[in-house]
């Protein structure tokens, strides 16, 4: 179990230190141009020189790269090249709003998902579950920035129910911070779960199937004794796998609902940097979804590892 | 349900349905000078935030200019994107995916670790971060969103690549010496296009969101070129005067996606040996 473990963090590191290369190098692959976006395009050639000769980009960018994870390392992520406001900080600050929406939308996601998998998969090849795959269907169809549109236009511009965006933290304002959440939570929540409802039926679909279940059937085991107790569990594994991974798209998504609903988050974050090419404040933004990323894959992938019948039995032994 | 005709209509429904989609949006792209009813750049302010109607079908917008005709010409960038990036995808997943499989080893490993790293990155942030090192242009749209399918072709490509391997033709033409890259060419990429092109018509409909997320963010087609993307944006700005401003270009996109979606389902159900059952 401990070499299990180990192993999965020495990969874990690895990869995030090959994503953190394959980051810088990608952003600061084109020279000069953040120098141009700071100082405006009537800049001159020496006052280019001289931005670039402050913030080190004149240099190789092995040099670059080095002095820069040094700093990371340290848990200081820069300054922004527009505004000179630590990056560090603000990541911190903005961190939380990412990550409440990203539960949120998941959240909703898996409410939608489970429920309605599971009972495809119990009424395989009849009507319920034609019209879940088929609703499976549309909503992994709809682009989700189109229904944040659509619900603002409806929510907020004929109802008049909701805000159309912004963020007060929970703790300021419970309501409030639900009632600017919920839009965008739901724009991504509701397009996730068209996968997620596959994956369940596809699980479920699977463990009906199996020997054991059919011979809990014969013993006249009730349907929910079949589903809540026989089914769902082992059906969660290779849900869990789908479900990790979609949470961390969901985490990537944010760059697109976090501008439409004016929420101070990291994908907004990254945004400004795409916009201003302010590097600091790119690379910090990006790192950071990408560290989230790779954290949860690690973490779903050792819960797999412990709930795998196969393997406690190993550990058992 | 078999017609006279030996058709199996069941069988084949989501393919029928998808494709009737996808050759809809096909038809206005490669057919947009004549089958919209004007330029979609013709300004006429006298005529700007008119709801639908006989002369503009699907109103016109800030500018005056006609929406359907927009959404028409759109059509043309979001499929071109789209096919060069899964092209793009395609080339690059399935070379890698095949020299993989086939050299194994160290080339293996090192291929697959590569494409693992690109698979950690979320598809819209590596493709965002993309745009900011490539610049805004459609073109850089065209390669970012292609790079973002690579890693996904390759798994693939290997997994095909390997179940080709085990066959004893390969063998075979291993023993009559065949050299590496005319059995890669001749002997295992005819036999693993089939999974390869399923996944592609899914690739399609993801690269046409993404390339529509892109605009919408103003990194992808630069107005005034009309893309679904970048005409929900500017539509979301008067959302309470013209709502079709914001609700046509999704739908368009709804279309094309759906269309590419089914149309993939549909392909994975016909070749899969599990659901001719």
């Amino acid at each position: 179990m401990i070499r299990l473990v180990l192993t999965r963090l020495a990969g874990f590191v690895l990869t995030l230190f090959a994503a953190s290369v394959v980051l810088f190098v990608t952003i600061n692959v084109l020279p000069g141009s953040a120098a141009k976006s700071a100082l405006g395009i009537h800049a001159t050639a020496q006052a280019i020189q001289r931005f670039e000769a402050q913030h080190g980009l004149d240099r190789p960018l092995l040099v670059q790269y080095a002095e820069w994870l040094g700093r990371i390392l340290q848990g200081d992520f820069g300054t922004s090249f527009q505004n000179g406001v630590a990056v560090g900080p603000e990541l911190l600050k903005r961190l939380p709003v990412t990550l409440e929406l990203a539960t949120f939308a998941f959240i909703i996601a898996n409410l939608i998902a489970i429920p309605l998998g599971a009972w495809a998969a119990r009424r395989h090849q009849k009507g319920a579950d034609r019209s879940i795959t088929f609703l499976a269907t549309i909503l992994g169809a709809i682009p989700n920035f189109w229904l944040a549109t659509l619900l603002v236009l409806v929510f907020t511009l004929t109802l008049r129910w909701l805000p159309p965006g912004g963020f007060t933290p929970f703790t300021v304002n419970p309501m409030m911070n639900l009632k600017q959440m919920i839009m965008p939570a739901l724009s991504l929540g509701v397009v996730s779960s068209a996968l997620l409802i596959r994956i369940m039926r596809a699980s479920m679909l699977e463990v009906l199937s199996t020997d054991y279940v059919r011979t809990a059937e014969a013993k006249g085991a009730s349907s929910r004794t079949i589903v809540f107790r026989h089914s769902m569990r082992n059906a969660f594994i290779p849900y869990l796998n789908v479900a990790a991974v979609e949470f961390g798209f969901l985490f990537g998504s944010v760059v697109v609902i976090e501008d439409i609903f004016l929420l101070p988050g990291v994908g907004s974050f990254v945004l400004v940097g795409i916009i201003n090419r302010d590097y600091p404040v790119l690379l910090a933004g990006a790192l950071a979804i990408t560290l989230f990323v790779l954290t949860l894959n690690l973490v779903v992938d050792l819960i797999a590892s412990l709930l795998d019948p196969r393997q406690v039995k190993a550990r058992n032994a | 349900m078999a017609t006279a005709a030996g058709f199996d209509f069941r069988r084949w429904r989501l393919v029928l349905l998808g494709g009737l989609l996808v050759g809809i949006v096909l038809f206005a792209a490669i057919f947009a000078p004549w089958v919209a009813p004007y330029s979609p750049f013709d300004l006429d302010v006298a005529k700007m935030l008119q709801g639908p109607s006989a002369a503009h079908w699907l109103g016109t917008d800030e500018l005056g200019r006609d929406v359907l005709s927009r959404a028409i010409y759109a059509a043309r960038i979001s499929m071109q994107v789209a096919l060069l990036a899964v092209t793009v995808g395609l080339v690059g997943g399935t070379l890698i995916g095949m020299t993989a499989a086939y050299f194994g080893g160290l080339v293996e490993q090192a291929l697959m670790r590569a494409m693992d790293l690109l698979f950690s990155f979320p598809a819209i942030l590596l493709a965002v971060v993309l745009m900011a090192s490539l610049g805004t242009s459609v073109l850089n749209a065209m390669i970012a969103i292609g790079i973002v399918f690579i890693p996904g072709f390759s798994r693939l490509a290997r997994a095909s690549t390997q179940a080709v391997l085990r066959q004893q033709y390969i063998e075979a033409a291993r023993s009559i010496g065949m050299s590496d890259i005319r059995i890669i060419f001749r002997e295992i990429l005819p036999n693993i296009t089939a999974p390869l092109m399923v996944e592609a018509a899914v690739a399609f409909a993801y690269a046409v969101l993404l390339e529509s997320a892109l605009s919408f963010l103003g990194l992808g087609a630069q107005p005034p070129d009309p893309s679904w993307g970048n005409m929900l944006s500017t539509g979301r700005g008067f959302m309470a005067q013209a709502p079709w401003l914001s609700i046509v270009p999704g739908m368009a996109m709804f279309i094309c996606v759906l269309g590419f979606n089914l149309l993939g389902d549909g392909l994975r159900d016909v070749t899969d040996p599990h659901m001719r059952e």
